[in-house]
């Protein structure tokens, strides 16, 4: 199992990003080899659409479950078509901390989006 | 003659001149490019005789032919098609109908259905005047299908005016493009200057011949005319701010009904930029 987490840099021990499709970095835990890689999140520079795109590259990566500070209608959408689930973290923790968080079952699944979508 | 009125920064002037140059001619097309927010309408009374609706292409996948490829996905730059485990996403507001995911599906999944972006409207004003404007629906994210198809309908009129939305980017582009002349309408002031000089670049950039006019030309500072001093750039007229010309505009009437001093004003901008030959 893959568990992504949107960060700000490139270790677990970084800040959680405020933004899922925008984030500096992925970071993918691997439940099955307890590692952590990180991985340059380059939806950030998309002109538009970056929240389908950010969640084709983690759709790539055979990630099951995401977890997001934020969640626009599109990344949603494209989250369910990819059968990756997403929960909600609260600002301002590290990565292993939300991700002690999920383990805890502290954190709730998004079932509908929390913001609309940028240009 | 195709003549485009830009500004880059907003609330400039440019309907204001557009609807009163045309208003001063004696015959001629105008069409209102800034399809996002269109008010050349609110001045020029006319009969509306025609309106048609301009669509735009999206991608539909037909899911049995589709093997998952992910080619479609790869080559769209706004991720308008996203291909995913058991189907492809296809974002509808940010399609920009290149037609590229279709080109590069091997099995030939993909083909288009309409969608209305919006509509342009054909106003009769007078009988050699013609005024056409375009209006986006709300939630369509790009009016440049509009301005094509306005462009499209009035490409071979002999004197046209295009009202051009603010801005540099690609509605102005599109609206500009086959304009033999331009005339930015700026503003004296240091936001002004600012934006007009990227309206400087993006024409320059484009090989368009450009000339100003400074409009609120009381309002700001001197700037504006050292820089097209030191750039060479025509200035074909100064326009000085009125409040009693904010009170017509606002109850919708043309300053050149009401202003022999705009009057004027137009009349030296059409001599110099148009020549004696539609002087009215």
């Amino acid at each position: 199992m893959k568990i992504a987490i949107s960060s700000k840099e490139n270790n677990e021990l970084s800040m959680v990003s405020d933004r899922f499709a925008r984030s500096e970095y992925f970071i993918i835990y691997d439940h099955d080899t307890l590692s952590f890689t990180a991985v340059e999140n380059t939806a950030k520079k998309a002109g538009s659409g970056a929240g389908g795109k950010a969640v084709k590259i983690l759709g790539d990566l055979n990630v099951d479950i995401v977890l997001v500070p934020e969640l626009g209608p599109k990344a949603l959408e494209a989250l369910q078509a990819f059968e990756i689930e997403s929960y909600q973290y609260p600002k301002e923790k590290t990565v292993k901390e939300v991700l002690y968080l999920y383990f805890e079952k502290k954190l709730p699944k998004l079932e509908v989006s929390t913001s609309t979508g940028r240009h | 003659m195709k003549i485009a009125i830009l500004s880059g920064k907003g609330g400039t002037g440019k309907t204001t001149l557009s609807v009163n140059l045309f208003s001063f001619l004696n015959k001629g097309t105008l069409i209102d490019t800034d399809v996002e927010e269109p008010n050349g309408h609110l001045f020029l009374k006319g009969e509306l005789i025609k309106e048609e609706s301009v669509l735009k292409k999206y991608p539909h996948v037909n899911d049995d032919l589709c093997t998952y490829c992910g080619k479609c996905g790869d080559f769209c730059n706004f991720n308008a098609i996203i291909p995913a485990k058991k189907k492809v996403l296809v974002f509808q507001d940010l399609y920009h109908d290149c037609g590229g995911c279709s080109l590069v599906c091997p099995t030939n999944a993909i083909t288009y259905q309409d969608k209305e972006v919006g509509k342009i409207y054909y106003t009769q004003v007078s009988k050699n005047k013609l005024f056409l404007y375009g209006n986006l629906t709300v939630g369509e994210v790009s009016g440049v299908k509009i301005i094509e198809a306005l462009k499209e309908k009035t490409e071979n009129e002999e004197l046209l005016i295009i009202d051009s939305p603010p801005g540099t980017s690609c509605s102005t582009v599109s609206a500009i493009d086959g304009a033999d002349y331009c005339i930015i309408c700026a503003e004296a002031t240091p936001f002004g200057l600012s934006d007009m000089k990227m309206v400087v670049e993006l024409l320059r950039a484009e090989n368009q011949n450009f000339g100003v006019v400074v409009n609120k030309s009381n309002l700001g500072n001197d700037e504006i005319y050292h820089y097209l001093e030191e750039e060479h750039i025509e200035l074909l007229e100064k326009i000085k701010f009125d409040r009693e010309f904010a009170r017509i505009m606002a109850q919708g009437e043309l300053l050149i009904n009401h202003s022999e001093y705009f009057k004027e004003k137009m009349a030296n901008i059409a001599r110099k930029v148009l020549g004696e030959s539609y002087d009215q």
